[in-house]
This record gives C-alpha cells, sequence and structure tokens, in this order.
C-alpha cells in the first residue's frame, strides 16, 4: 500500500505496453474486465438514479417522467429552522466519537492483549472479546437499556459504590446519549477491531525486541519505541479508511435507543432520511448525496494532510 | 479490440435485461397483464363457480395465497381449524404476516422495491405508495360483479375511497355495521380506569380530569401495593412512535371534539365547518399542565418517556397501572387476555372507560355512534395476485354469512351453541378456550382484515360478533366488571362515556387525510416537523419542573414548524370533502 510500492510497477507498465504484452496478458485482462464492469454496473449506473434529487419523484412516473425540481430538495435540507444542520452535527458528533473511541481502545487492548504470555489465555480473551461483534445491535440495546435502566446494572453499581445518590434516568437526558452510544460501540467492537492491530504486531521483526532487551528496555519502554512505531502506518492508512464512514455515525443503535425527548442529539442523517424521506425519495436522496460529498471531503482532506506530513497515504 | 466486443455484448446483455425489467413494471401498472391472467384462468374459476355454495372444494384446487397488514398482529399456525375449513368452502387459503418493528412507508417502499408483494395487502398509512406503484388491482369491475362487496358501502361512500386516477384499490372494513348495531364495546379513546379503583371508591360520577387524577392519587395512597406486591402505577401514558397518540390527542376531546385525529373541525360560531389547532388550545395547556403536576407529584409513571409500545403493554399486562388514555383496540387484544389468563379479571383489573372534559358539563364525543369510514387505507389486491377475479370472489364470500360466522363465532357445537330461538350462546369453557393462545392459533381464523360487519346477522338475530352478543356480553364480563355495569346500571361499555348520539359529519375523519401526507408538499412537510417537535417537547413538558417556561419555549418551537402550512392543507381536503357531500 505504501507510495514506493505502487509508483515502481506504474514505470514498468508505461514502458512495456505492446500488443504482444496486450495478448500474453489476454485472461488477466478479461478477468480484470468482469471487475471493472461489475464495479460500472453496481457502483456507477445506480449513480442516475442521484436525478430523483432534482425532480418530484413519483414511483408511478419514474425517473424520465417525473417533474423536475431543481435545487428544491437541497434548498429544504437547509432551509429556515430546518433541523438538518443539528442532525449534522449529530452525526458527525456521533462518528467522531466512534472513531476515536474505537481506535484508541483497539490499539491499547491490542499491546495488552500482546503483551500476555499464557498462549491459552490470550487466545480464550481474544475469543471472548470478538463475539459481541457478531450479535446483532437489537440485541446490545436491549442489553444497553437494562444496563443503563434506572434500576439497572450501572446504577446500582454507582449508587453503591456511593458515587451517586439516587439513580439517575440516562435515557431521559440528552447529555448522556453520545457516550452511551460511544461505549456500546467500544463493547461492541473492540475485540473485532483488534485483531488487524494484533496481526500487525506479530509481523514486527521479534529481533527489534530482543536487541531493545539487551539495550535493558522495560515492557513500556518496548511498546513506545517498537510496538507503537510498528504500528503506525496501519493506524494512519485505518484512519484515512475510516474516516469515510464517521458520516455513517450509524442508524441502529440511535433507531432503537432514541425516543422523542432525546431525538434531538440521537437523530443521525439515516433517521431524518428515514423520517423525512420514505414517502418522499427525491428528499431522501438529496440528504444521500449531501452525505457522500461530506464523506469524500473528509477522506481526500486527511489523505492530503498525510502525504503533505509525510505519512503512509491511500492515493 | 476482442475485449472491447466482449464488454459492449455484455452491456448490452445488462441494458436488455433491465429494458426487459422496465417493460414488466410499466404492464403491471396498467393492469392489462391481469386481464389477460383471468382470462386464462376463468374457466377454472366457471367451473366451480355455479355450485360454489352447496360443495367443499377440493383439496388440490385451493388456491395458496398471502397477505400482509402494515399492523401488528400474531401469525397463527398453519393448518389452522377454521382457516381450512374456510379454504373447502372457498377455494382460498390466505397466509397472513404483520409488521413487525417497522413503519407501513418502510415495509411498503421496500416490498415496492424489491417486488416482493403478497396477494392480498393492508397498506396502511403507506397505502398511497402502492397506487402510485401501480402493483394494486382495481376494484371497479368487480364492486359491479359481486354484490356482497358493493352492498358494503353506498356509491357515495365508495367515491371517497376512489384516487386522482378515477379508480378505487381498496375498501376499509372496519367500522361498517350490518342492520342494527349491537355494539356493547367502546372501540375508541379514552381515559381508562381498572374498575377495582371505581369500586373502592363506591362508583363515583367521574367527569374532568382534576376527578379522575384525584381518585388516582386516593387510592393509590390507600393502595401503595398490588394483591401480588407490586407497585402501583397511578398513570402512564405512552410516547413511542405513532402511538404517542396516547398522550398526544387528549385535547381535542377535552374539548368535546370527535376523534379528527390531527384536527378539530369546529362548526360553532363560523360560517363553514373550519380547521382548528388543538396542539395550543387554552384546553391542551391545561391538559399538559395537569399531567405536569401529576408527574411531579409521583402519580405518573417515571419512565413514561422512554418506554417501547411492548414495555407498555408488558406493564398493563402486570395489572400495576391505575390508568392511562389509550385507544381500546391499541392495549385491549393482548392486555385483557392477559388477565384472564392470571386471573386479574377476577381481582377487578379490567379497564373501563371514561369520556372526561375539560368543564363539568360539555358534551362529548369519546364514543363515536354510526359508522366511521376511514378511507385512507384497506384490503388490496396486488396484480402480484395470479387470479384476481378469484380474489374479489373470495372477498365476496368473506361477507357471505356462513363465514363471518365461522370468522367470528367458530364451529357450531364446537365453540358456540344455539337454543331454540336460533340464539348463539357459548358456556363458559367454550369462552375461556376462545381466550387462549394456543386456541387461537390452531383454532381461530378470523381473517381480521378481511371484509367483515359488525352489527346483527344477515340470516338471524344474532349479533355478527361475539362480544356484541347482548347474553354473551353481559356473561363474558368477569364478576368486578359485572358488578361495576350494575352499580351503575349500564349495559354496555359506551355508557360509561356519555356521549353525543350525532351523525357525523361527512367529512369525518380527517386524519383519514393528514395520514396521506408526505414531504412532497409544504403543509406535509410542516406535518412531519409538527410531528417530531411534539415527540421532543410533550414528554420535556410534562417533566419540566417549571411548567409555564417549559410551554413556552414548546409553543415557540412549534409555531417554527410552520403549522399553518398544514392547516391549510386539511382546510383544502376539508372543503373538497364538504362539496362531496353536498354534490
Amino acid at each position: 500500500m505504501s507510495s514506493n510500492e505502487k509508483d515502481a510497477p506504474e514505470i514498468e507498465l508505461k514502458s512495456k505496453i505492446s500488443k504482444t504484452e496486450l495478448k500474453r496478458q489476454k485472461v488477466l485482462l478479461i478477468i480484470a474486465a468482469l471487475y471493472v464492469i461489475y464495479g460500472i454496473v453496481f457502483y456507477y449506473l445506480p449513480l442516475a438514479g442521484w436525478v430523483m434529487a432534482f425532480e418530484n419523484f413519483s414511483i408511478g412516473k419514474g425517473i424520465f417522467k417525473s417533474e423536475k425540481a431543481g435545487l428544491r430538495w437541497f434548498k429544504y435540507l437547509f432551509k429556515k429552522n430546518s433541523s438538518f444542520p443539528r442532525v449534522i452535527r449529530n452525526t458527525l458528533a456521533m462518528g467522531s466519537l466512534n472513531l476515536i473511541s474505537q481506535t484508541v481502545t483497539a490499539i491499547g487492548f491490542a499491546i495488552l492483549l500482546n503483551e500476555v504470555r499464557n498462549t491459552f489465555g490470550k487466545k480464550l480473551v481474544q475469543t471472548i472479546s470478538y463475539l459481541p461483534h457478531f450479535l446483532s445491535w437489537i440485541v446490545v440495546t436491549s442489553i444497553v437499556r437494562e444496563a443503563f435502566a434506572t434500576n439497572g446494572m450501572v446504577n446500582e453499581l454507582l449508587v453503591n459504590l456511593h458515587i451517586l445518590k439516587t439513580p439517575i434516568s440516562y435515557f431521559m437526558h440528552t447529555q448522556y446519549f453520545w457516550p452511551i452510544v460511544a461505549i456500546s460501540n467500544v463493547w461492541k467492537e473492540t475485540g473485532w477491531n483488534a485483531i488487524i492491530y494484533l496481526a500487525t504486531i506479530t509481523a514486527i521483526d521479534p529481533a527489534l525486541y530482543e536487541a531493545a532487551a539487551i539495550d535493558g528496555a522495560g515492557r513500556w519502554q518496548k511498546i513506545k519505541n517498537i510496538t507503537l512505531p510498528g504500528l503506525r502506518s496501519t493506524i494512519i492508512i485505518l484512519l484515512i479508511m475510516n474516516i469515510g464512514n464517521v458520516i455513517n455515525a450509524g442508524f441502529e443503535i440511535q433507531y432503537l435507543l432514541g425516543t422523542g425527548v432525546l431525538s434531538p442529539v440521537s437523530t443521525t442523517i439515516d433517521i431524518y432520511v428515514l423520517n423525512h424521506g420514505m414517502k418522499n425519495f427525491s428528499l431522501g436522496t438529496a440528504a444521500g448525496i449531501f452525505k457522500t460529498f461530506v464523506s469524500m471531503i473528509f477522506v481526500f482532506t486527511f489523505n492530503f494532510i498525510a502525504r503533505k506530513t509525510g505519512e503512509d497515504h491511500l492515493f | 479490440m476482442k475485449s472491447k466486443k466482449i464488454f459492449a455484448l455484455v452491456m448490452a446483455c445488462v441494458l436488455g435485461v433491465s429494458a426487459i425489467g422496465c417493460s414488466k413494471k410499466d404492464d403491471n401498472g396498467e393492469s392489462k397483464t391481469t386481464d389477460a391472467a383471468t382470462e386464462g384462468s376463468t374457466e377454472a374459476v366457471d367451473g366451480s363457480s355455479e355450485d360454489v355454495d352447496t360443495s367443499s372444494v377440493d383439496a388440490s384446487d385451493i388456491k395458496d395465497w398471502t397477505f400482509y397488514a402494515c399492523m401488528s398482529g400474531k401469525e397463527i399456525n398453519d393448518g389452522n381449524e377454521i382457516q381450512e375449513e374456510i379454504a373447502k368452502l372457498t377455494g382460498v387459503r390466505v397466509k397472513e404476516t404483520w409488521m413487525a418493528g417497522q413503519e407501513p412507508a418502510e415495509a411498503i417502499g421496500a416490498m415496492i422495491v424489491t417486488n416482493d408483494l403478497p396477494d392480498f395487502i393492508d397498506g396502511g398509512d403507506a397505502s398511497d405508495q402502492l397506487v402510485e406503484a401501480g402493483v394494486l388491482v382495481a376494484w371497479d369491475d368487480y364492486i359491479e360483479k359481486y354484490p356482497n362487496l358493493k352492498e358494503m358501502y353506498t356509491d357515495k361512500e365508495w367515491e371517497l375511497f376512489r384516487k386522482d386516477d378515477g379508480h378505487i384499490y381498496w375498501a376499509n372494513v372496519f367500522g361498517n355495521t350490518y342492520g342494527e348495531s349491537q355494539a356493547r364495546g367502546h372501540n375508541d379513546e379514552a381515559f381508562w380506569i381498572q374498575n377495582r379503583v371505581l369500586a373502592w371508591d363506591n362508583y363515583p360520577t367521574i367527569e374532568t380530569l382534576d376527578e379522575y387524577f384525584d381518585l388516582l392519587k386516593r387510592y393509590s395512597e390507600a393502595n401503595p401495593k398490588n394483591e401480588d406486591g407490586v407497585d402501583v402505577i397511578p398513570y402512564t401514558a405512552l410516547c413511542e412512535g405513532w402511538r404517542y397518540f396516547c398522550v398526544e390527542n387528549a385535547p381535542q376531546f377535552l374539548d368535546g371534539y370527535p376523534n379528527d385525529g390531527s384536527v378539530i373541525v369546529q362548526l360553532e360560531g363560523v360560517d363553514k365547518p373550519t380547521i382548528v389547532d388543538y396542539n395550543t388550545t387554552p384546553t391542551a395547556k391545561m391538559y399538559f399542565k395537569k399531567l405536569n403536576e401529576v408527574y411531579n407529584a409521583g402519580l405518573m409513571d417515571q419512565e413514561f418517556a422512554t418506554m417501547s409500545y411492548d414495555d407498555y403493554i408488558a406493564k398493563l399486562a402486570t395489572g400495576a397501572v391505575l390508568g392511562m388514555c389509550d385507544q381500546w383496540w391499541d392495549f385491549a387484544y393482548t392486555v385483557n387476555d392477559k388477565f384472564k389468563a392470571s386471573g386479574y379479571d377476577e381481582l377487578g383489573y379490567n379497564y373501563v372507560p371514561l369520556g372526561l372534559v375539560a368543564e363539568k358539563g360539555t358534551k362529548n364525543h369519546w364514543h363515536t355512534y354510526g359508522d366511521t369510514l376511514n378511507s385512507a387505507s384497506g384490503i388490496c389486491v396486488t396484480t402480484k395476485c395470479d387470479d384476481p377475479d378469484k380474489a374479489f370472489e373470495f372477498l365476496s364470500r368473506c361477507l357471505d354469512q356462513e363465514i363471518l360466522d365461522l370468522r367470528f363465532w367458530g364451529i357450531k357445537d364446537v365453540d358456540y351453541l344455539v337454543d331454540d330461538n336460533g340464539m348463539y350462546y357459548r358456556t363458559q369453557e367454550m369462552r375461556d378456550k376462545w381466550a387462549d393462545e394456543n386456541y387461537k392459533a390452531n383454532h381461530i381464523c378470523a381473517y381480521s382484515y378481511f371484509p367483515q360487519y359488525s352489527g346483527t346477522s344477515k340470516t338471524s338475530k344474532n349479533a355478527m360478533k361475539p362480544e356484541d352478543q347482548e347474553s354473551e356480553f353481559f356473561d363474558g364480563l368477569a364478576k368486578p366488571l359485572q358488578d361495576c355495569f350494575r352499580a351503575y346500571d349500564y349495559d354496555s361499555y359506551d355508557d360509561f362515556l356519555k356521549s353525543e348520539h350525532d351523525e357525523m359529519g361527512f367529512w369525518y375523519p380527517m386524519y383519514s387525510y393528514s395520514n396521506l401526507m408526505s414531504t412532497m408538499t409544504e403543509g406535509g412537510a410542516a406535518w412531519t416537523e409538527m410531528g417530531e417537535c411534539k415527540h421532543e417537547w410533550l414528554p420535556k413538558v410534562i417533566t419540566a419542573k417549571d411548567f409555564d417556561s417549559a410551554w413556552a419555549d414548546y409553543m415557540k418551537a412549534y409555531e417554527a414548524c410552520n403549522p399553518q402550512a398544514f392547516l391549510d392543507e386539511m382546510q383544502e381536503e376539508l372543503d373538497r370533502r364538504v362539496a362531496l357531500a353536498n354534490s
């Protein structure tokens, strides 16, 4: 993935392209073409549906016959008193919280797990910790609801530890919602996300650790000076890839945990589209286009920063 | 070059396939294909339709069709006994599935996009999407062909179902009385109260919110725990999703208006029927202030704002909740059966309705006498159905008395007995069985979203539905309920409400229009935002420490949603309906 590797074959290709070469690679080209066609049909052709955002789309009339509406639906999103800006804020806030908390916990967890000497214990913990990834949100939200209920486990613990005097009704107050979403995500995904970091750590040359040990480095110093720098490129690449997903802060957890009172902080773009756009496909499409552009801006910006600062980057 | 050719070939295939896909859809839209399908299979239908009343249908000829309702419901088991019986008589067996954890627009939208439709469908609030997508078979010809169907509504009423394209695509099956009304239930909204609370206070007359909450307060102080040690919850209010009408729409009733659902239609003191917003009336403020008071006094369920519908029903089923505001159908089916199963009905936990008003002496319309025609949704036949004629024949057969009896009374001598005067009755054992979950799944098949009547049987003096039969009604009540009815000298549930016996205007109910709105229009967008605003603010207002400032903030947020645009569109529709009635 690094830039050096990518640049090298490009130069070679340019110099060697010729009819005979193409003939020789016929089979490969056909296979590649299939993927290109797949991409065009399933990723690019559907983009034609974006036309809907500029019409008053009706299922009966179809894309071609529906009445043109210009920028009506984009204006709708950003009209006076619209809740859409607030919805964007919620989405970005929860998305960033998720991204940061998940990245930090996953790296921390991977490093801690790597330090475990007992192989059986290590495997056991790893297996148990990634299992929640396979639970559906409907199950996880039921657990979260129970745990954070007024008579739930969290309240009981805090009251018995005398941290709280009376139980808090977490789902009645808006300030607890984002942390609850972040905690739930961490609980569900940490083990799973740690796998890729663990794999990277395994690939670090053991000789480095041996050399450091001979120089008298302790565990902490080994983590700081060998493991973390070894993880660096993986972290950057994963960050670039995930940053585009910040705007996909989630739908299920907010939809399932959200109530009327929490709606000012729990409504994400997806939920907004569901509420406003279910009988109005044009509005849904307009919001979707907006979402795509925000994602693209994020990815390009972060990639640009990474390149400028001399880090590994995607493109 | 070659690879280019291959590419072109593949692209051509792709285009071809999508073109076929498109053209197919167009055909469906114009229902041409359905006509062809009808012609192709009429022979088979004609062959059996002549003697359809006398002989039963061969097992191999039975059509297995599907039905989807945008409503929650309980699926019945395959091989259900009455379903089989009906299949033998009509040649149609319908597998019913119900919506779970979705909104109608989601469910219908997904079905249209994937073209995965059932043969019959009730699209609820999303019915218009089905029309737009052109996946419904028009009723027009079949209404003329099958007298049973035509008989359901008057010509003027049928007009209400007609869509802009000039066709009728569904008929609502509810609130339709045949012959004399036998209704003894209150199938509408009310403030409900457990009858033991009334008994405890020697059956008082409760007319206002103050009296209602005062009684709940006194009772709960005297009896803080139930017989089984559960803390009582004097009052709760459901706020989830579309069911938040439980907390939201009481102001219209408190002012004495009927359930137009989204607005009040004012008649007095104006020159034409006029739309009024019930969210901003002094009564609305008074009602929410009262709830706020009750909440801060600890009389209201502290978790009302966060509970889901399932939580709510589970809470009611424990018998702990003394009172709430709700539609009968929203809780009674599940909760009453649970009470029966756990013996709570004998402890006086069953709910009776109260017709509360804002000011003593206001005439109320909690109970609407006469039929309510909701033209917004109903039973539809889709273009997926391979034999629409047979489908409409089935809908028509559903209204034969023989089939109606099977659906609602059950099988003679098994589920009911007939006395010397030809009146149907049940033994207690039969009643208990009828309420049993297993029996419901294996034996009972009401086809509850298919054409039906309440009222009186076409062929005898019996009520269409057992719960309306005079003897059945009273004998079927638990002992404490019977005492309650006797104490007040009432003989049906609507007596509790003391509602006016008015005929509703032809426009009634206005919710049949607002339910179909979408953000496509300015009024619809305002309606969506008003809904969001109320979902957010009503619980806040109720739980606020300082009611007045919370109310002021709420009103500010509410005005920002531009409710006038919504009210204007409603007024337009009201005018249209009034004109239609006078035409």
